[in-house]
C-alpha cells in the first residue's frame, strides 16, 4: 500500500523487543474493549458510559474493590497455572478442574478436623489453615501431576487430558456438596457446609492474606525463570522440546513438575474463593461459574507474554473488567454474561493480534538495529 | 508444451545472463549456457558457489533479476515451478520431495492432470511400468515412500519428472545419497533417457569421478560466474577442481597416528528401534580408545543415527550393553552421560543442537547449566557462561553480532562452530559427532575437522559418522561400514581403501569384510 | 431398552458429525483444537433461528453457515497467518464459550417446537452420518481431491511443487470441517435436547478430538468410536435404565470422560503408537507459509 511519498508494508520479523511485545499486547486489549463496546451499542448504552461504571465500580467503589481484589487474586493464581506449564511448551487448560479439586481437598482437611460439625467450632487456626492451603496445592498438584504425567511419560495429549479432568472434578463437586455428598450443606442447598468462624483465613487490611502469596509467587517465578537451572530447562523445553533432551533436560521430570505446581497454584486458588474470601466461607452452590472464570487464567498468561510480573497488571484489569461487568450487567440491564462475552472477544482478538509478533507494518524503508529481548512464546 | 518434438543436439534449454541478488550477495551472476537434447551436460561448483540459486531459477522458484530463460527457441517467464513442469523442466531435489506416508505410485501421480477426478490407479501403474522397463528402473510402485531406500526415492522423483513429460531433467547431486552399485544402476538410466533424446542436467558439487564418465559436457560455477565451459573428454579430475576452487587442491588431511590408550567407549551387541518402530540397529560391538577416531560410513538411514542417539542417551536400548570407561551406562540417563564426559554433536543443528529463540549465551548454557562450576544452588551463573561464549566465538571464530544475539540468526556454519566448540570446551573423553560437516562450505569443513584432530590429539575418542566416504578415510584410525544397521567390519584406517569400504556401504559381503 | 439404544445412536451421531468434521480438517494438516467452540455456536445459534423463524431448516442452514464461517475463521487465521495453530483453536474455544452463553441466554429454556420425526424409530440424523462416513472415507481414499488432501496434511511444501494449491485445499476442509461442526451442535440442540442452557455442550467437543486422535484417522474407526461413546454418554445421562442402583448419578456423569482418558492411555501403548505414528498426517499442526 502506498501512503504518499511512503510506502505501508508487511515485513516479517524474527525477534520481537520487549517494548515492542508489551505494546502488542497492550493494543490488543484496547482493540478487544472497543469491539466489546457493540454490545453496549446494541443495548442503547453509551460505550464510555459503560466502562466508565465498570471500572469506577470495580477499583473505586467501596463495595466493588474487595470483590476485585479477590477476583484479582484468584486470577493471578490461574494465570500461574497457565504460565508454568506454557513456559515448557505445554497447554494447561485444567485450572477450572485443578481449582475445583483444590477447593474440595481444603474442605476435605476441614472435614477432617470435623469443622463439618458446627459453624462455632473452636478448631486450632495456627494448624488447621496451613493444612487446609497445603491440602488445596496438594488436590490441584494432583490432578494436573495426573496430565503431566501422561503427557511426559506416555505423549498423551495434555489439552484432551485437562479437559477432561475438568468436568471429572467438576462432577466430584456435585458429588460432595449435593444430594447427600460428605460435605453437603445441612441446609440442602446445594452448597457445602460453612467454614467455621474459628478458621476463616487471616485479613491483612480486609484483605485476605493469599494476596500475598499470589504477589510473592509472581516474584518467585519471575526469579525462577530468568535466574536457576530449573527455569532454564524450563524455557529449553518449551522453545525446543528435542534440543532439551539434548541438553540432558528430561521431558518427563519437566513435564511432571510444570503440571504438578501449575495445578498447585490452581488448587491454592480454590482454598483462596471458598475458604479466605470474606462472606463466601463455603464451597458455593455456582461453583461452576468461579470454574469458567478460571479459564481467564489462559488469556491472561498469554496477554502477559508468559511473564509472572506482567500478569499482575493483566490479572488486576480482568478481574476489575468482570467485577464490574457483572455489576453493570445489572445497573444497566444488559443481558447476562457480560463476562463470559468479554472472555470470548479479548481471547479471539488475541489470537488475530498474534500475527504482529511475526510480522510488523512499516512505513518507509531503511535498514533498523535494535536491542531484542527474548519473548520467544508465540513462535 | 514447446518440446513436443526434439532433434538430437537441438538447443532445448538456454540461460542468457541470469544474474540474482540477495542482501549483501550476488548469488548467480550473468550465467550463460545451453542445453541440447539427448545429452548430458554437468553443472559444477563448490557449495556457495551459486547452484541452489540457479536451480531454484531454472525451476521457478526463483525470479531471476536480471537474464532470460529461452526454451525450445522462446523466451520464457516462470512464475511458480508449475510452469517450469509445464514448459518440460524436471527436477529431481537431493531433499527429496516426496509424500513419505504415501505409496511411490501415489506420489509419482499426485497433481497429475491426468489423475482423473476418481483415481484409476490401475492405468497410471501399467504406464509407469512401461517408463520403468524402458530405463530399466526397478521400484516397488505400491510400497510407501519411507519404507523405499535412498535410490529408490531418487527413482520415483524422476518417474514423476517422466510421467509429467519432462524432458529436461534436472538432477541434484544425484548420486551423493547412492551406494556404488546403485549409482552404477542410475548412470545407466541416465543414458538410456538420452536415447530418447531427454537432456540430462545433474548438478555437481563433489563426486568428480561420476561427472568425468557419464557427461558430455560440463559447465563450471565459482562464486556465482560461469568459469569454464567445456567438453568431458580432455578433462582431467584435476582440472575440475581446480576450475572449481580456483587453486590446485590437495585432498589430504595431516594424519594424526594414534597412541594406543585406555578404552573408554565398549559398546557390545547394541540393538536399537527407530521411530517407525522396526530394529534399526541391530546387535553392533565395537571400543574407541584414547585418541581414536572411530569412523562409521554408512549411508544416510542404515542405522547410524539411532546409534548415535543410543549412545548420547536420547534412544533407548532394545538390546546389549554400552561402558564409558568401565561403567555400563546403557541405561543412563543424556544428563548424566555428560557428566561423565560424554559430548554429542548432533546431525540436526538446527532442531536438536541449538535453541533458534536463545541468545549464544543460553545457547552455551546448554551444555553447562548442570554444571556446578556454572551454577550454584540452582541459581545458574549466566556472568560465567557469558564469559565462555566470548571465547568459543573468538577461538571458533563464529561470525555474530554478539554473545546476546539469537542462535537463529547464525548461518549453517557458524551455528556448527559454535555448537562444537560449546561441546569441545566441556573436554569430552568421547566425542560423538553425527554429519559434523555435513552442508558446510569448504572453509568451515576443513575448521571443524581440524578440530577434531585436535581434540583426538588431545586423548578425546571420537565417534565420527559421516555419509562423506572421503572424510571418514582421511580421518579415521577406524573405518566401519554400516549397512541395514549392522557393521559391515572395522577396518584399520591405513588398510581402509575406497572401493572395499565403499562396497561394504551397499552391503556387499563379499567385499573382502576384514576385522 | 430400545429407547436407550435409539437415543445412544443419536448421541453417536453428534460425535460423528463432530469428530468427521474435525477428521477432515486433520487431514489437511490442520489442527483446531476448538471444535466445542464451533458446536456451541452452530448448537445456539441453530437453536435461536429455528426458534424465532419455527423453521428446522432453517436452524440447521445457521448453523452450518456459522460452522463453515469458524471454519474459515480458523483458515484465516491457521493457514493465511500462519498463526499457532493449538493458539486458534483455543480462541475459537473460549469465543464460543464466552459469546454463545452471552448471546443464548435470554432464549434459556425450551425450544418449543415438533419434534423432527424418527426414520423407523432412529434418528434420521443417524443415516445421514452413515452416508457422511461412507462419502468421507470415499472421498479420502479413492479420488484425486482425497489424495491432494492427504498431501497437503503429509507434505504441504511437496504438494505446492506438484501443482496443488495448499492454501486453498486447506481452506476447503476446514470449511467443510466447521460446517460438520456447527451442524453437529444443532443435531444436538434442535433434535438430540432441544432446550437451550448455559454450557450445556459439555465436553462434546473435546471427546469428538479426542476422537479423532483414536481413529488413527480412519472414518471407520471413527465411526466405531463414536458408537462406544454416545453409549457410554447415554448411559451417564440415565444409568439407572441399565444399571440401576450402581453409583451415584454423578459419578456416573464423569465415565465418558474417565472412559476418554482411559482410551488415550491403551492408545499410548506401543503396538498402538507405531500405528498411529505411521497414520498421523505428518503436517498436522505446522503452519505452512510459501516462501
Amino acid at each position: 500500500m502506498r501512503l504518499g511519498r511512503y510506502e505501508l508494508k508487511l515485513e516479517k520479523r524474527l525477534t520481537v523487543s520487549g517494548w515492542e511485545a508489551a505494546s502488542i499486547s497492550i493494543l490488543a486489549i484496547l482493540f478487544a474493549l472497543a469491539l466489546f463496546s457493540i454490545i453496549f451499542v446494541l443495548a442503547g448504552i453509551n460505550p464510555l458510559l459503560a466502562y466508565r461504571e465498570i471500572l469506577s465500580y470495580a477499583f473505586a467503589n467501596p463495595f466493588g474493590l474487595p470483590p476485585t481484589i479477590n477476583r484479582f487474586i484468584f486470577l493471578l493464581l490461574c494465570s500461574f497455572a497457565f504460565i508454568i506449564p506454557f513456559r515448557a511448551g505445554l497447554w494447561n487448560i485444567g485450572m477450572a478442574g485443578q481449582f475445583y479439586v483444590g477447593a474440595l481437598a481444603a474442605f476435605g482437611v476441614l472435614y477432617a478436623f470435623g469443622g463439618k460439625v458446627s459453624r462455632s467450632a473452636d478448631l486450632p487456626a495456627e494448624i488447621v489453615i496451613p493444612l487446609m492451603l497445603l491440602g488445596a496445592a496438594v488436590g490441584g498438584g494432583v490432578l494436573g501431576g495426573i496430565a503431566g504425567f501422561l503427557r511426559g511419560k506416555l505423549n498423551i495429549n495434555e489439552i484432551v487430558v485437562t479437559m477432561m479432568l475438568n468436568f471429572i472434578a467438576y462432577w466430584l463437586v456435585a458429588l460432595m456438596i449435593k444430594e447427600g455428598g460428605a460435605f453437603m450443606n445441612p441446609g440442602g442447598r446445594g452448597e457445602s457446609f460453612e467454614l467455621p468462624a474459628s478458621v476463616h483465613a487471616p485479613l491483612v487490611s480486609n484483605v485476605p492474606f493469599t494476596l500475598l502469596l499470589a504477589l510473592g509467587f509472581a516474584i518467585y517465578l519471575y526469579f525462577l525463570f530468568a535466574r536457576t537451572k530449573i527455569g532454564y530447562q524450563i524455557r529449553a523445553h518449551g522453545l525446543s522440546p528435542a534440543a532439551a533432551q539434548y541438553a540432558g533436560v528430561s521431558t518427563v521430570k519437566i513435564s511432571i513438575l510444570v503440571f504438578v505446581v501449575g495445578g498447585a497454584l490452581a488448587g491454592m486458588a480454590g482454598y483462596h474463593y471458598f475458604a479466605a474470601v470474606p462472606g463466601v466461607y463455603k464451597i458455593a452452590r455456582n461453583y461452576g461459574y468461579f470454574g469458567d472464570l478460571a479459564f481467564y487464567g489462559i488469556i491472561c498468561g498469554l496477554i502477559s507474554l508468559a511473564n509472572p510480573l506482567a500478569a499482575i497488571p493483566v490479572a488486576l484489569l480482568f478481574a476489575g473488567l468482570t467485577v464490574g461487568g457483572r455489576f453493570v450487567q445489572g445497573q444497566l440491564s444488559i443481558g447476562f454474561g457480560v463476562d463470559y462475552a468479554l472472555l470470548g472477544v479479548l481471547m479471539i482478538t488475541l489470537v488475530a493480534f498474534q500475527f504482529f509478533y511475526r510480522y510488523r507494518l512499516v512505513l518507509a524503508k531503511g535498514p533498523e538495529l535494535e536491542e531484542t529481548v527474548d519473548v520467544g512464546v508465540f513462535r | 508444451m514447446l518440446l513436443e518434438q526434439v532433434r538430437h543436439g537441438e538447443t532445448v534449454l538456454e540461460a542468457r545472463g541470469i544474474t540474482k541478488r540477495f542482501p549483501g550477495v550476488v548469488a548467480n551472476d550473468g550465467i550463460h549456457f545451453e542445453i541440447r537434447a539427448g545429452e548430458i551436460h554437468a553443472i559444477l561448483g563448490e557449495n556457495g558457489a551459486g547452484k541452489t540459486t540457479l536451480m531454484n531459477i531454472l525451476f521457478g522458484l526463483y525470479q531471476p533479476d536480471e537474464g532470460e530463460i529461452w526454451i525450445g527457441g522462446q523466451q520464457v517467464k516462470f512464475r511458480s515451478p508449475l510452469d517450469a513442469i509445464d514448459l518440460g523442466i524436471g527436477m529431481v531435489h537431493q531433499n527429496r520431495r516426496l509424500v513419505s506416508a504415501h505409496s511411490a505410485l501415489e506420489n509419482i501421480i499426485l497433481g497429475h492432470p491426468k489423475a482423473g477426478k476418481i483415481l484409476d490407479l490401475k492405468r497410471a501403474e501399467a504406464e509407469i511400468g512401461e517408463l520403468c522397463e524402458r530405463y530399466g528402473f526397478s521400484v516397488d510402485l505400491k510400497a510407501k515412500v519411507w519404507q523405499l531406500a535412498e535410490g529408490e526415492k531418487q527413482v520415483v522423483e524422476i518417474l514423476k519428472a517422466l510421467y509429467r513429460g519432462a524432458k529436461i531433467l534436472i538432477l541434484d547431486e544425484p548420486t551423493s545419497a547412492l551406494a556404488p552399485p546403485e549409482t552404477k544402476k542410475l548412470l545407466s538410466s541416465i543414458q538410456a533417457m538420452t536415447q530418447d533424446e531427454l537432456a540430462i542436467v545433474p548438478f555437481i558439487t563433489h563426486k568428480l569421478p561420476i561427472v568425468l564418465a557419464v557427461s558430455d559436457r560440463v559447465t563450471v560455477l565459482r562464486q556465482g560466474k560461469v568459469t569454464a565451459r567445456l567438453q568431458t573428454e580432455g578433462a582431467t579430475e584435476q582440472s575440475l577442481a581446480k576450475e572449481m576452487v580456483g587453486r590446485e587442491v590437495i585432498f589430504r588431511l595431516e594424519r594424526v597416528k594414534a597412541e594406543k590408550g585406555q578404552p573408554i567407549l565398549q559398546v557390545e551387541d547394541l540393538s536399537a528401534a527407530s521411530d517407525k518402530g522396526y530394529l534399526a540397529l541391530k546387535g553392533v560391538s565395537f571400543s574407541i580408545c584414547e585418541g581414536e577416531i572411530f569412523g562409521i560410513a554408512g549411508i544416510s538411514g542404515n542405522g547410524q543415527h539411532e546409534l548415535a542417539e543410543v549412545l548420547a542417551g536420547l534412544r533407548k536400548a532394545e538390546a546389549g550393553t554400552v561402558w564409558l570407561d568401565g561403567t555400563d551406562i546403557t541405561r543412563a540417563s543424556a544428563l548424566e552421560r555428560w557428566r561423565r564426559g560424554m559430548g554429542y554433536v548432533p546431525a540436526e543443528r538446527v532442531d536438536v543442537g541449538s535453541i533458534g529463540d536463545f541468545s549464544l549465551v543460553e545457547n552455551v548454557t546448554m551444555n553447562y547449566y548442570f554444571d556446578e562450576d556454572y551454577c550454584r544452588g540452582g541459581v545458574v551463573r549466566y556472568r560465567g557462561i557469558r564469559r565462555l561464549t566470548k571465547e568459543i566465538v573468538s577461538e571458533y571464530s563464529v561470525a555474530t553480532t554478539g554473545p546476546d544475539s539469537k542462535a537463529k540468526t547464525l548461518s549453517g556454519g557458524n551455528l556448527q562452530k559454535l555448537i562444537l566448540g560449546r561441546v569441545l570446551s566441556r573436554k569430552p573423553r568421547l566425542l560423538i559427532a553425527n554429519l559434523p560437516t555435513q552442508g558446510l562450505d569448504v572453509g568451515a569443513t576443513e575448521f571443524v575437522r581440524n578440530k577434531l584432530i585436535e581434540a583426538k590429539k588431545q586423548k578425546a575418542g571420537i565417534l565420527l559418522l559421516s555419509e562423506d566416504l572421503d572424510e571418514i578415510l582421511s580421518l579415521s584410525d577406524w573405518v566401519a561400514p554400516i549397512y541395514e544397521g549392522e557393521l559391515m567390519g572395522i577396518i584399520p584406517g591405513e588398510e581402509a581403501r575406497r572401493d572395499i569400504v565403499g562396497a561394504l556401504m551397499a552391503g556387499s559381503v563379499t567385499g573382502g569384510a576384514a576385522r | 431398552m430400545w429407547e436407550f439404544f435409539a437415543r445412544s445412536l443419536e448421541a453417536s451421531t453428534i460425535f460423528t458429525l463432530a469428530a468427521l468434521g474435525e477428521l477432515i480438517n486433520q487431514r489437511s494438516g490442520i489442527l483446531n483444537v476448538g471444535i466445542e467452540g464451533v458446536m456451541l455456536f452452530g448448537a445456539t445459534l441453530g437453536f435461536i433461528a429455528a426458534q424465532l423463524s419455527e423453521s428446522y431448516l432453517l436452524g440447521f442452514v445457521v448453523a452450518i453457515a456459522i460452522g463453515g464461517l469458524l471454519g474459515l475463521m480458523h483458515g484465516f487465521f491457521s493457514v493465511t497467518l500462519g498463526a499457532d495453530q493449538v493458539v486458534v483453536g483455543m480462541g475459537i474455544w473460549i469465543l464460543g464459550f464466552g459469546l454463545t452463553t452471552y448471546i443464548g441466554n435470554p432464549y434459556t429454556g425450551p425450544l418449543g417446537m415438533d419434534r423432527i420425526p424418527t426414520i423407523s424409530g432412529l434418528s434420521p440424523f443417524f443415516y445421514l452420518g452413515l452416508v457422511l462416513v461412507l462419502v468421507t472415507w470415499f472421498v479420502l481414499s479413492k479420488t484425486s481431491l482425497g489424495l491432494r488432501i492427504r498431501s497437503v496434511g503429509e507434505n504441504p511444501a511437496v504438494a505446492e511443487v506438484s501443482g496443488i494449491s495448499v492454501a486453498r485445499t486447506r481452506y476447503l476442509c476446514v470449511m467443510v470441517g466447521g460446517m460438520l461442526g456447527g451442524f453437529g451442535g444443532a443435531v444436538y440442540s434442535l433434535f438430540y435436547n432441544p432446550v437451550w442452557n448455559y454450557n450445556f455442550l459439555m465436553g462434546w467437543g473435546f471427546i469428538a478430538l479426542a476422537l479423532v486422535f483414536f481413529s488413527t484417522w480412519n472414518p471407520w474407526i471413527l465411526l466405531g468410536g463414536s458408537l462406544l461413546f454416545g453409549t457410554l454418554w447415554q448411559l451417564s445421562l440415565n444409568p439407572q435404565l441399565v444399571l440401576p442402583g450402581v453409583m451415584s448419578r454423578y459419578l456416573w456423569r464423569t465415565v465418558p470422560f474417565v472412559t476418554t482418558i482411559i482410551v488415550l492411555l491403551i492408545m499410548a501403548s506401543k503396538w498402538f503408537r507405531i500405528r498411529w505414528g505411521a497414520a498421523k498426517p505428518e503436517a498436522l499442526g505446522v503452519p505452512y507459509l510459501k516462501e
